[in-house]
Parts: C-alpha cells; sequence; structure tokens
C-alpha cells in the first residue's frame, strides 16, 4: 500500500529485526529530531551501532534482502538494498560521550509493535554544536526552538519519567 | 442517515429561538427544511453502501473540518505562548513542532524523508 512513501513496512521490519536480534543501536541526527517532533528534513536515517561486527545485524539485512557492504579504505561500512537505502551507518559521534554514556541520554520512540532509541534532542544539539559545520549551523536555530516546544509540552511534574518515552 | 425534526426543534428550544427564526437567520426555506425532513437519507445512497461494506457508519467518512481548525487553533495558541516565553526561537518551528506532535513518530519521520527528497526543495 505505501511501497512509493519512504520508510515503510520493510524499513520498519529491518528496525525490528534489529531490535529483535538483541543489537544495541541508537537513531541520531536529524531523522531522531524528526522522530521527536522537529520539523526537520532529513536524506538519510543514521544509525549508531555499539557495536559494527554485531551478527543480528546482518542477519536482519538479510530479512529486507539488504546486504552489508564492508569498508574499504576511506569509505566506512554501509548498507545496500531497496529498503535499507534510507539507512546509514554510523560508528562515531562527536561532541557528546560514547555509545554506553549517551544511551543514558535516549528516549525510546514507539514505532508499531517495537521500540527504538533514539537520540535525545539536546544530545543532538550538543553534537551540532561541536561539529559546527555549515550545514549544522543552518539547523541549529530549528533545534534549539524545536526543543523548548517539546519542553513546554511537557506535563509539569513528570521530568524524569517523561524524558524514557516520546510525547 | 434521516434527519431529526425532534432534535432540530430541541436544539432550537435549548437556544430559546424559534425553528422559523433559524431558517429566517440561516437563509433555508421552509420548503428546503421540510423537503429535507422528509428524505429517507440526507447521505447519498451510494455513501451509504460504501460504508455498509465496510461495516462502518457512513460518519466515519465524512471529513471534520471543525474539528481539524479547533486543533490546528489550539496548537497556534500554545505556539504563541511558548514563543512569548522563547522570544528568541522561532514561532513557526514551534509550531510546527506541537503539530508534529499531534502525530505518529514514524509519520514524523516519514516527512522528513519525504521534504528531503522532494526536488524543488533544494532549488
Amino acid at each position: 500500500m505505501h511501497d512509493n512513501l519512504p520508510f515503510t513496512n520493510k524499513e520498519l521490519v529491518f528496525l525490528k529485526e534489529l531490535t529483535r536480534q538483541k543489537v544495541e543501536f541508537i537513531v541520531i541526527g536529524l531523522s531522531a529530531a524528526a522522530l521527536q517532533g522537529a520539523p526537520m528534513v532529513t536524506q538519510d536515517v543514521d544509525l549508531w551501532f555499539r557495536d559494527i561486527d554485531n551478527s543480528g545485524i546482518k542477519k536482519a539485512l538479510k530479512k529486507v534482502g539488504g546486504t552489508w557492504i564492508p569498508s574499504l579504505a576511506l569509505n566506512p561500512p554501509m548498507f545496500e538494498g531497496d529498503h535499507v537505502q534510507y539507512f546509514d551507518i554510523v560508528l562515531t559521534v562527536h561532541g557528546i560521550g560514547d555509545f554506553d554514556a549517551e544511551k543514558a541520554n535516549t528516549v525510546d520512540v514507539p514505532l508499531g509493535g517495537f521500540s527504538v532509541k533514539v537520540l535525545r534532542l539536546d544530545r543532538i544539539i550538543a553534537s551540532k554544536t561541536c561539529l559546527n559545520r555549515e550545514k549544522d549551523r543552518m539547523v541549529l536555530p530549528a533545534l534549539k526552538s524545536a526543543a523548548k516546544a517539546l519542553i513546554a509540552k511537557k506535563p509539569r511534574g513528570a521530568k524524569r519519567e517523561k524524558r524514557r518515552s516520546t510525547p | 442517515m434521516q434527519l431529526s425534526s425532534d432534535k432540530f426543534k430541541k436544539r432550537c428550544a435549548q437556544r430559546r429561538i424559534s425553528l422559523g427564526d433559524v431558517l429566517k437567520q440561516a437563509g433555508v426555506s421552509r420548503t428546503a427544511y421540510y423537503s429535507l425532513i422528509r428524505k429517507e437519507s440526507v447521505l447519498p445512497k451510494s455513501i451509504l453502501r460504501i460504508a455498509s461494506h465496510l461495516s462502518i457508519s457512513p460518519v466515519a467518512l465524512l471529513d471534520n473540518d471543525d474539528a481539524k481548525i479547533k486543533q490546528i487553533r489550539r496548537l497556534q495558541a500554545k505556539a504563541n505562548v511558548i514563543s512569548s516565553k522563547y522570544p528568541e526561537c522561532d514561532r513557526d518551528v514551534i509550531f510546527r513542532t506541537l503539530l508534529n506532535l499531534e502525530k505518529p513518530p514514524v509519520e514524523r519521520l516519514r516527512r522528513a524523508l519525504i521534504r528531503a527528497r522532494q526536488p524543488t526543495i533544494h532549488k
């Protein structure tokens, strides 16, 4: 039904399979911001993996007919296939802590029957502030405005509890 | 889906206005009103057949613009409150964030990806 739309069933199947395989990953970047409600525009869904050698990644890829392209020289590893075309592999995130530290700074976003860990908006802002590339500077004002909207939308007295799940 | 004259009268009574005055103010003739009341269904039969086939009420097939307008007005008012609290922030971004929060997360992401793939956006 939604085959012409991005991020439909197969992409969701891939993410669901990653979680079923207990692959630890965090959705980061502007797609993470969009999942939390920020009105962003993004080409890809960046996935930050704790262990890129986790065999569950290849099992999940197989489930949707995707292929693992190993890294070569300066080229990082990547996914190939119609249903994984939106996903980018991220090995390192600058400006914030390592994977284990940042795992505590995520929110669980439900995607229909399962949920994924998504880097909190303030951490996305911290990373982009540190990177300070032109493309980061362009989106930072919007990210900051969206962050204020999210804070204001949260009900009072629901600080830590609400941080763990998306509004 | 027949119009109920009883409901009409009841509403008029609640507002302490006569049916004749309501029709006059609404610009609806008595002939048109009684013609509608006598109709077996005010909805086209084809709509009733589709709804019946789907086992749903025909009302479920109707767009409720009023509800949508109220929702947008509520979010606009909320955006105004937030942007007055944080004047350094972009009100439009705040409003669009609030609008996005009304949608499921996967829909938010889908929109972000669709917009990025619209060729006009890069011109």
